[in-house]
């Protein structure tokens, strides 16, 4: 359904950059797992359409104790590969194939699903203090991933740039089967700066949990300060899980993953 | 766009944003991959692009241009079984067969990704694909008995098959 | 005897591991149009506003049908059985589930068939929906359909009834009165090949259907009889089927196609959406049962009352079928002299249910084993004892007074006994099948066995 769509194929970055312009009215794909169904049956309908399979904006490389993900890097290379708790992370995406098909920067860019919270990559971005440099209106530039997931739309993700943390944790609630999204996962990381947390699946998109971390950095256990997660978060009920659940799941998780530390 | 499908280039008139599962069914009529979904979620239209295992519905044309692609049409050579369809064969691991085809092209890029993968490795490898007729038990068997090597290629399953129907119509 | 026991290749298993198996969906027809449907987006509405002109006047639309194009709109899955028909093939004045179908378009592309329901004109008068059967059968819930709130065919009475012996006796007699109430909920079959048809209008004027039903000649006479045509017209092409597990009986996609193909004088296919599978196509019902016991302290059942509502959906389809082979079974696999049971067909506004693997027992099966285990609990015994005390055995009479040949009750129990290494005191391991006669039959089944010992 999508014979009228203006279809660009870039085959560099600067080609990806100079085609995504300002970004008005274009359709980024880049592993195509969310974006084709929506273009598949007709929900979506964009004027122009940006593949960036041959642009050359996947490979990992590390350099001063950071490490620089391409925007088209496949989840799969993640796992292994990156610092945690990012790597565990991306082993609970999808299925082998999902995973090798699907992309941290389309991850990074998820909105909210229907039925479900997405883009659970997410969270451990967060605890990393993770950097995305991305092109758009204004040019270049590099920020926060939470400046980044605050400004939201309208950006073409270049790369995004990690530092290895000194320590790390992450728990999830077990998936029943690999079609689901995570019901709800936390990631921690320890840095020169101290601790972040961050939660995904506990509000429509991924979030840190700032109680939790000034309850740790005045000096509280894992177990008090897993007891503060709910005051930075308000969980809704959806396909995957009522709101009572998460809400009583929560400090578990957040604990389990500060213990490991 | 153009495409290496089991061997045969096809220049392709579908639009670069279509799937590669409307391309393989509508364009080139090669209909094992299903459209079970439509959204990556049941792994019936799983294909083999460049040795990978993908699900066509979430592929755009425009991704793979000049990419190979392997249905089970081509996955056996000069016309034998491969050892996967073998061993889906034996161990009578369809039932209703829409899912098989993306079961059994998962699980041959597994077998050689990873030769002689076990049991908890094959559950993994196949955890995106879904089947409603089967429980998993004889697919899983079958995989095992591929990963083992277990299968015998020199059996002739179609005079088999031809003698069943002329038993069943005896 | 060259087959039985041997194991034998499948007969079509070679072409389904090499993709030769077509399936409707792979057969291809030159010039097929593609169907898609404009579904009611609320629970219950009436209909004040239909105007299909602007999709009819697209370039590449080729047919648009709403209930006026039906010559029998009205029709019922158990109409051959006499039952009068409830359900529209197309919606009429009032839709009353989500994704009711209302009207249909045949179009030259997918997208195009999309665009053209989206250009139709229709306005909805909302109304409240129902989606408790439990609330629904109450005295002052506004029905959805004129007759009422239950299906009113079985009749008189509007319910399906069963009784045996003396039940209130049974309750007077009783140590204790054991009740609970069963819930289980809506199943989607969700076949990994969604509803499809293929209708090819040929020269002769007969049509060729290729359809994934489960059921052939019953699928047949639904269409000949929405269409008012001999079934000698209609050449239907299956056996193949992608999965079905009971939601491929409702004949869902090939009447609309036939209709289409009609009109526009093209083989048109008509393929929901994943997301239409689970919108509109029909699902397992969800059941509501109410039981209560009479029960000796040593855990002999002597009456059993049940009240069982059962959730048809928007229409009846199989619903009430599905009850009476339910009523049946509700006693599951034990005898009990006196019974009292009531069981509705209730109309809610979910998607109408139907059929799935033991349509009407496993919901039943589900209960009867449930109160079991609570019998148990609530008198201290052992779960294994009350189900081989109450097991049917041979010469008891069920509840639709079947005498009972060779019952597989008490071997069952014991061999589930023994796989997970119960221990049974001797009493309980030496049973057998046998029927009970002499000092091993208790008091309160000497009446019954009394009474219909001579009937074979």
């Amino acid at each position: 359904m999508t014979h009228s769509t203006n279809v660009l194929v870039p085959q560099s970055p600067e080609e990806a950059v100079a085609s995504f312009g300002d970004g008005a009215g274009i359709t980024v794909v880049a592993g195509g797992t969310i974006v084709m169904p929506e273009l598949s049956s007709g929900r979506l309908r964009p004027e122009r359409a940006l593949v960036l399979a041959n642009a050359g904006l996947d490979g990992i490389s590390a350099a001063n104790g950071a490490v620089t993900i391409g925007a088209t890097t496949p989840v799969l290379a993640l796992v292994g590969a990156t610092p945690e708790p990012l790597s565990t992370f991306a082993a609970y995406v999808g299925d082998y194939e999902i995973r090798s098909q699907a992309t941290i920067g389309g991850n990074l860019c998820a909105p909210p699903g229907p039925e479900s919270p997405r883009g659970d990559l997410q969270a451990p971005l967060l605890a990393l203090g993770a950097r995305i440099r991305s092109a758009g209106a204004g040019g270049e530039r590099t920020e926060p991933v939470e400046d980044f997931l605050a400004g939201g739309e309208g950006r073409l993700v270049l790369a995004i740039e990690v530092d290895e943390p000194t320590s790390s944790g992450a728990s999830a609630i077990g998936r029943p089967h690999a079609h689901n999204y995570t019901i709800m996962a936390v990631a921690a990381a320890a840095g020169a700066d101290g601790v972040r947390v961050a939660v995904t699946g506990a509000g429509p998109r991924a979030q840190r949990l700032p109680s939790v971390e000034q309850a740790l950095a005045g000096g509280a256990d894992a177990t008090a300060a897993a007891a503060k997660a709910t005051d930075d978060v308000t969980p809704a009920d959806d396909a995957l899980a009522s709101a009572w659940y998460r809400a009583r799941m929560l400090p578990r998780l957040v604990e389990q993953a500060l213990s490991q530390l | 766009m153009k495409l290496y499908v089991n061997g045969i280039e096809h220049d392709l008139e579908t639009p670069p944003l279509e799937s590669l599962l409307t391309a393989l069914r509508e364009e080139l009529a090669i209909t094992s991959p299903k459209a079970g979904c439509n959204q990556g979620g049941c792994g019936a239209c799983t294909v083999i692009v460049d040795g990978e295992p993908r699900r066509s519905c979430l592929t755009p044309l425009a991704a793979i241009d000049g990419a190979s692609v392997t249905t089970v049409e081509g996955l056996g050579a000069d016309g034998a079984l491969s050892p996967i369809q073998a061993a889906f064969f034996d161990h009578y691991a369809t039932q209703c067969g829409f899912c098989v085809s993306g079961f059994m092209l998962a699980a041959h890029t597994l077998l050689e990704r990873e030769p002689g993968a076990g049991r908890d490795r094959i559950i993994e490898g196949l955890a995106g694909h879904l089947c409603r007729c089967t429980g998993y038990v004889k697919i899983v068997e079958a995989v095992e008995a591929a990963a083992r090597g277990d299968v015998d290629l020199s059996r002739d399953r179609d005079r088999e098959s031809e003698f069943l129907t002329e038993g069943s119509q005896a | 005897m060259k087959a039985v026991g041997a194991r034998l290749p499948r007969y079509d298993g070679l072409a389904q591991i090499t993709g030769q198996v077509r399936y409707v969906d792979d057969v291809r027809v030159p010039g097929t149009l593609w169907a898609k449907a404009l579904r009611s987006p609320h629970h219950f509405a009436g209909i004040t506003k239909l105007d299909t002109g602007k999709a009819e006047a697209m370039e590449g639309v080729h047919a648009v049908i709403t209930k006026d194009d039906v010559p029998l709109n009205v029709y019922g899955h158990l109409s051959a059985l006499g039952v009068p028909g409830d359900e529209p093939l197309l919606a009429e004045d009032e839709v009353r589930y989500k994704g009711q179908p209302i009207a249909v378009v045949a179009a030259e592309t997918e997208e195009l068939a999309q665009a053209a329901v989206e250009s139709i004109e229709i306005a909805y008068d909302e109304r409240e929906p129902l989606f408790d059967m439990r609330k629904a059968f109450d005295a002052d819930a506004a029905p959805i359909h004129p007759w009422g709130p239950v299906y009113n065919h079985f009749g008189p009475p509007d319910h399906r009834r069963i009784r045996k012996g003396d039940v209130e006796k049974a309750f007077a007699d009783a140590d204790v009165i054991v009740q609970g109430v069963y819930r289980p909920q809506a199943i989607e079959h969700c076949p990994l090949e969604p509803q499809t048809a293929l209708v090819v209008p040929e020269a002769d004027g007969r049509l060729t259907i290729y359809s994934c039903t489960q059921a052939m000649y019953f699928s047949m006479g639904v269409v000949a009889a929405h269409l008012q045509c001999p079934l000698n017209r209609l050449k239907f092409v299956g056996g193949t089927v992608g999965g079905g597990f009971g939601g491929k009986v409702d004949t869902a996609t090939e009447t609309v196609c036939a209709l289409l193909a009609m009109k526009s004088k093209r083989p048109v296919k008509w393929r929901w959406t994943r997301e239409e599978e689970f919108l509109a196509s029909s699902t397992r019902a969800p059941w509501h049962m109410e039981i209560a016991d009479a029960v000796t302290s040593d855990g002999w059942i002597l009456g059993r009352k049940m009240l069982t509502l059962h959730d048809a959906g928007a229409y009846t389809r199989f619903s009430s079928y599905g009850l009476t082979k339910h009523a049946f079974h509700h006693t599951g696999a034990y005898t009990i002299p006196n019974l009292n049971f009531n069981g509705y067909v209730v109309f809610t506004n979910r998607v109408p249910t139907t059929a799935m693997r033991g349509f009407g027992v496993t919901s039943v099966s589900y209960a009867a084993e449930m109160h079991m285990n609570r019998i148990a609990d609530v008198l201290g015994l052992d779960p294994f004892a009350v189900r081989l005390k109450n097991a049917n055995r041979i010469g008891d009479l069920t509840g639709n007074m079947v005498r009972l040949k060779d019952p597989s009750t008490v071997a069952v129990m014991l061999a589930a006994a023994e796989r997970i290494g119960h221990e049974l005191p001797a009493e309980l391991r030496g049973m057998t099948n046998e029927p009970r006669t002499g000092e091993l039959l208790p008091e309160h089944l000497k009446a019954s066995v009394a009474t219909n010992g001579s009937e074979d």
